[in-house]
């Protein structure tokens, strides 16, 4: 067998060879024109050197780009995000072919245009007869609501996205048209970035077509149908439990769009606004990246929960740029494809460029004929992608592959609603190569290519595309299947291509602030902040309580009162159950037990939960840390408790680090740091309450000094050991201590005074009031005279400060429906 | 016949709620056979923007928007009606069968709000549950009659479903109302809209009323005290469309008012929308119906 051949450590050359002979008839790379074969073999000589000759640290290499990219996905029903699958190994086009692809595109993109137009407008296609109205109909995408409602500038489509085939002769056609959302083009822009990572300026010296101009016109293209010339785009996302929503992410960040969900905005008088904490915004458009049945649920379905009341208004008034126009889809249906090929004559007088896959819908009495009679030579599918009857739980059945109940059962289903199927012709697809199991083997493959209107409105192909590697069974069904590899595909020019200048004409203005905050991101900031603080403070507890002392005898004679009081406060804080059982055990749920809402592992997945919600915020480093898995420890091993929590406690003062030295001074950067501050001086009181309080003893004092990091501060002002005064005045009142309340108090003061004021008329707004207060509380205070009267007090005054800021700033809309009135 | 209406609708709500934003469909949109004049809406408290657009479907939709915290909402819709559909429909020998009316509305041309087109498929509140079309059986064969073949689903439906107000509500599934075989009006149009599709057969939803007390010596019919739901069926271009009341076993008539028509009830729901805060409601529908000649008198 060729495989045995192909020797760990073999040269490119090898590689090459071993799988030109294996390689199927009509391969990609077996079947290139000897000018691509050569760019092959140099790219596989290249590539083979980097991994020392072995295709298995190839691959790994390309994915560890990947991971540190922080690309995910996941497929239906995931409940956590997978790794991305990415091949190492690119497909590669040559620029002449690729010219037909594109032009075959861009005339499809032109007819869909005109096709959505008509069907909302004139509908002179169904009623002279070339489009029948129940094809039009049948897709759950048709809104007849958005009739006589036209796009700005008369666009419906900005974006489109093809699944193309390649047939084993080399023919190129059209598997499915996506214009709903464009899903997998973020992915496409990170295959590229983690591949080009990983293989330096391999990319470079094939004379590889660059992404990134097709980024910037497209950018452009949304906003020129914006009504203002410096529009404000907001990127619209069903939210962070979506399938692609490490793609949206990645996307708004890279192209400077608002990453918002439903609730970030509110219509009002047919204008679109976002909520920021400088109150209302005004939108100018939106990428939607959901359906347009869930984007108004008192126009569309009324079930959404995602989307903006009366978007639809603001549509039909005008003003607003939408991308795709909502009810665009209704030419995504299977079916369409039959009528098509006629509608390009008819409206554009010209055959299609790029076939697509021939198709029988059999909604028409010939067509349905056809069907049945071929049905063995066929793919039969749902004309619409809904589940239909005879087909379950898959869109496409091949006919040969049904038995004889199955296919009476397909054949009555038919008979009864012969407009939910279709017919297609069984596509084969010729391979590529890709490195599995170690080995290169040929995949068959499909591309799913995308273009986008720039600022002239004039279709533009992005010079790559996503390439999906099917394991096995159908490819055409979703994005990735399971099993399934992605890899990057590179259209090769003859000549090097120029790289963009970065001082191009088309430079947008200098900008030193970020664009504005949207509420709910300064929510969920002030929340990461608070939650981190609060795990660092559980970890702090049970390091106290496994001996993590610098005194060196505390640990095992710790008097028994201090211990419990210990332990009752990670009890309070639902880190344990209470406080029976031994010590080890009992750090070791507080470390690990995902049952306690209060443990560290549970706090660390509120952090990585409130962080998704902040993907476009939050830097990859700060994922890598959240991500890491807990240190391993053993309760029956007091050293590996103090270990895991030491090491976690290092873990949050990277992430503290990260905050503080590579977070912009924007108001995120205030609403997370605020968040830390209110934490740490609500848990301030409490802790000084249970150990500061007037009969704290020696070992209490301890404590806490230990608990709030003032061990070493103390030491440097006092000679004696733990004394009541001192420690409260270190721990509660010094204004240098950054563990001191007091401390805190003047950060939330400083903060707050930074943000900005939606009052006109000078007065301070109600945070603004009562943080100072509590600074002026505080001020007078010595350690000597200090009450735990007083510490009551300013535990409520915090209580009421963090709560003025959530009814300042954040969202408080929690929308309820009303249930339907029952006739 | 000549009607004054009158529905009455109050929302109470246990803790108040703003920015409240309601569609309301309780204007008659026009329909064959029926007028309708002097439609007054009343809404206390007054709300700061009524706007009225024509929906998708038959429909008459009325936004409401109200920003101001409210406890309770009362909206009134009053208008006069007349209804002369002629001649009760009956069944006749020579009815297209169901398959030429299939076949006849996948060829049909019309795209605006009543062509059968947009009937033919499942919808939100009506998805083509197997377990009906089996039920159905030869009911609905394609070589019989098709308004024949639609009064015998209708009075099946009306036999083998028991009324029961408050054995569902305006959310409950169309699967769990057919496997129970109880529900209302809501509940017997969707299973009947549901058995049409899967024949292939435009079907729609409809919402109206009917006539509070019946003329002298008549049964009162079953659902006059709200408002009523039953199923219109595209029969041909021929015969247009003919409404069935799956509650009440019948072909409708005279008694019966039009108000809209949709591909199922989220389309006609004379009521839906979004509010801010709020947990617990309450509410209370009154309806009248009552012949012009009554009004004089009372």
């Amino acid at each position: 067998m060729a495989a045995d051949a192909l020797a760990p450590r073999a040269s490119g050359e090898a590689w090459a060879d071993a799988y030109l002979a294996t390689a199927p008839a009509g391969d990609l790379f077996a079947g290139a024109s000897p000018a691509m074969a050569t760019r092959w073999r140099d790219m596989l000589g290249r590539l083979s050197t980097q991994a020392q000759g072995d295709p298995a640290t190839l691959a790994d290499h390309v994915s560890r780009q990947a991971i540190d990219l922080g690309m995910a996905f996941r497929l239906t029903g995931d409940e956590q995000e997978r790794s991305w699958p990415l091949g190492p190994v690119p497909l590669l086009i040559d620029a002449g072919e690729w010219a037909q692809i594109e032009r075959g595109l861009v005339q499809r993109a032109n007819l869909l245009e005109r096709v959505i137009a008509d069907i909302y407008s004139t509908q002179s296609l169904v009623r002279d007869g070339k489009l029948p109205a129940s094809i039009v109909t049948g897709s759950p995408h048709y809104w007849r609501v958005m009739t006589s409602t036209p796009p700005p500038r008369g666009h419906h489509l900005h974006f489109y996205a093809a699944d193309i085939g390649r047939g084993p002769t080399g023919e190129w056609r059209v598997l499915a048209d996506r214009v709903r959302t464009p899903v997998g083009v973020g992915y496409a822009l990170e295959n590229r970035l983690a591949l080009s990572r990983a293989t330096g300026d391999l990319l470079g010296a094939m004379n590889t077509r660059r992404l990134a101009p097709f980024f910037d016109e497209l950018r452009r293209g949304l906003a020129a149908d914006c009504e203002r010339t410096d529009p404000r785009i907001g990127l619209l996302t069903p939210g962070r439990f979506n399938q692609s929503y490490a793609e949206q992410a990645h996307l708004a960040r890279y192209l400077g769009l608002l990453l918002v969900e439903g609730d970030d905005l509110i219509v009002s008088d047919g204008r679109l606004f976002v909520r920021t904490i400088q109150g209302l915004k005004r939108i100018d458009g939106l990428w939607r990246w959901m359906d347009t049945r869930f984007l108004d649920p008192l126009a569309f379905d009324p079930k959404s929960r995602i989307g903006i009341a009366d978007l639809y208004n603001a549509c039909a008034r005008g003003g607003l740029m939408v991308s795709n126009w909502p009810g665009a889809g209704v030419i995504e249906s299977r079916a369409f494809a039959a009528f098509l090929p006629q509608l390009a004559r008819e409206m554009l007088g010209a055959d299609l460029l790029l076939p697509n896959i021939a198709t029988w819908w059999c909604g028409q009495g010939p067509e349905r004929d056809h069907v049945r009679a071929r049905l063995d030579n066929l793919v039969v599918g749902s004309a619409f992608d809904q589940d239909v009857a005879g087909l379950p739980n898959a869109h496409f059945t091949p006919g040969s592959a049904l038995d004889d109940t199955q296919r009476t059962t397909l054949l009555d289903a038919m008979a009864r609603r012969p407009m939910d199927y279709v017919g297609q012709e069984v596509v084969k697809l010729s391979t590529t190569p890709a490195i599995i199991d170690g080995q290169l083997a040929p995949l068959p493959f499909t591309l799913r290519i995308f273009v986008a209107r720039d600022a002239t409105g004039q279709w533009r192909v992005m010079p790559g595309g996503f390439a999906r590697l099917a394991a096995h069974g159908d490819i055409r069904a979703a994005l990735m299947g399971r099993g399934d590899m992605s890899a990057d595909m590179c259209v090769i020019d003859s000549k090097p291509v120029p790289p963009d200048s970065l001082l191009g004409v088309g430079a947008p203005a200098i900008r030193r602030i970020g664009g504005m905050l949207p509420a709910k991101a300064a929510d969920n900031l002030f929340w990461l902040g608070r939650y981190i603080e609060r795990t660092e403070m559980t970890l702090r507890l049970i390091r106290a309580i496994v001996g993590g002392s610098i005194e060196a005898d505390l640990g095992p004679s710790l008097a028994s009162p201090t211990m419990t009081r210990l332990v009752d406060q990670l009890a309070l804080w639902g880190a344990i159950a209470g406080r029976n059982g031994a010590i080890g055990p009992l750090c070791a749920t507080a470390l690990g037990d995902a049952r306690r809402s209060g443990s560290v592992r549970s706090l660390m997945a509120v952090v990585a939960n409130i962080g998704e919600g902040l993907r476009d915020r939050l830097s990859s480093d700060f994922w890598r840390l959240v991500r890491l898995p807990l240190p391993a420890f053993d309760g029956q091993v007091t050293e590996t408790l103090l270990d895991a929590s030491s090491r976690m406690i290092e873990r949050i003062s990277a992430l503290s680090g990260l905050a503080a030295e590579n977070m912009g001074r924007t108001e995120g950067w205030r609403f997370h740091d605020m968040g830390r501050r209110m934490e740490r001086a609500i848990n301030g009181c409490r802790l000084l309450t249970t150990f500061g309080n007037d009969q704290a003893s020696a070992d209490d004092l301890t404590v806490l000094l230990d608990l709030q990091d003032s061990q070493i501060s103390y030491r440097t002002r006092y000679l004696t050991g733990p004394a009541l005064p001192p420690v409260r005045d270190l721990v509660a009142l010094e204004p240098h201590n950054p563990r001191a309340i007091a401390y805190q108090a003047a950060r939330l003061a400083d903060h707050v005074a930074a943000l900005p004021t939606l009052r006109a008329d000078g007065m301070p707004e109600e945070p603004r009031r009562l943080a100072d207060a509590l600074v002026a509380r505080l001020a007078p205070l010595t350690g000597d005279m200090l009450t735990m009267d007083d510490i009551y007090d300013i535990e409520a005054r915090l209580l009421r400060l963090s709560d003025a800021i959530g009814q300042r700033y954040f969202l408080q809309l929690r929308k309820t429906q009303t249930p339907d009135l029952l006739s | 016949m000549i009607y004054h209406v009158r529905h009455q609708t109050i929302v109470r709500y246990a803790s108040p709620v703003r920015l409240a934003r309601f569609n309301l469909r309780l204007r008659p949109a026009p329909w064959t056979g029926q007028w309708t004049s002097d439609y007054a809406l009343t809404v206390d408290p007054i709300p700061s923007a009524i706007e009225s657009r024509p929906g998708a479907w038959p429909v008459n939709v009325a936004r409401l928007v109200i920003e101001n915290p409210i406890r309770q909402l009362t909206i009134e819709a009053r208008f006069r009606a007349g209804v002369d559909n002629g001649a009760q429909i009956v069944p006749q020998p020579d009815d297209p069968t169901i398959a030429t009316v299939a076949q006849a509305a996948l060829l049909d041309r019309d795209m605006g709000p009543s062509a059968p087109a947009h009937y033919l498929y499942a919808s939100p509140r009506a998805p083509l549950l197997a377990p009906i079309g089996d039920w159905v059986g030869a009911m609905l064969a394609p070589d019989r009659p098709i308004v024949a073949a639609a009064l015998d689903l209708t009075r099946r439906i009306q036999a083998e479903f028991a009324y029961e107000p408050g054995a569902t509500d305006a959310s409950t599934p169309v699967a769990d109302a057919f496997a129970a075989r109880h529900g209302v009006c809501q509940d017997f149009a969707h299973v009947m809209v549901v058995a049409l599709r899967l024949a292939g057969l435009p079907a729609a939803y409809v919402s109206g009323y009917l006539r509070t007390l019946p003329p002298p010596g008549r049964p009162r019919l079953i659902g006059a005290d709200a408002m009523h739901a039953w199923v219109m069926l595209w029969c041909g271009p021929t015969r247009g469309w003919i409404g069935f009341d799956p509650t009440n076993g019948v072909i409708t008539h005279d008694g019966h008012l039009f108000v809209a028509m949709g591909r199922d009830y989220a389309d006609v729901a004379p009521m839906d929308g979004l509010f801010v805060g709020g947990a617990g409601q309450s509410l209370r529908v009154m309806v009248d119906v009552a012949p012009e000649e009554e009004t004089a008198l009372s």
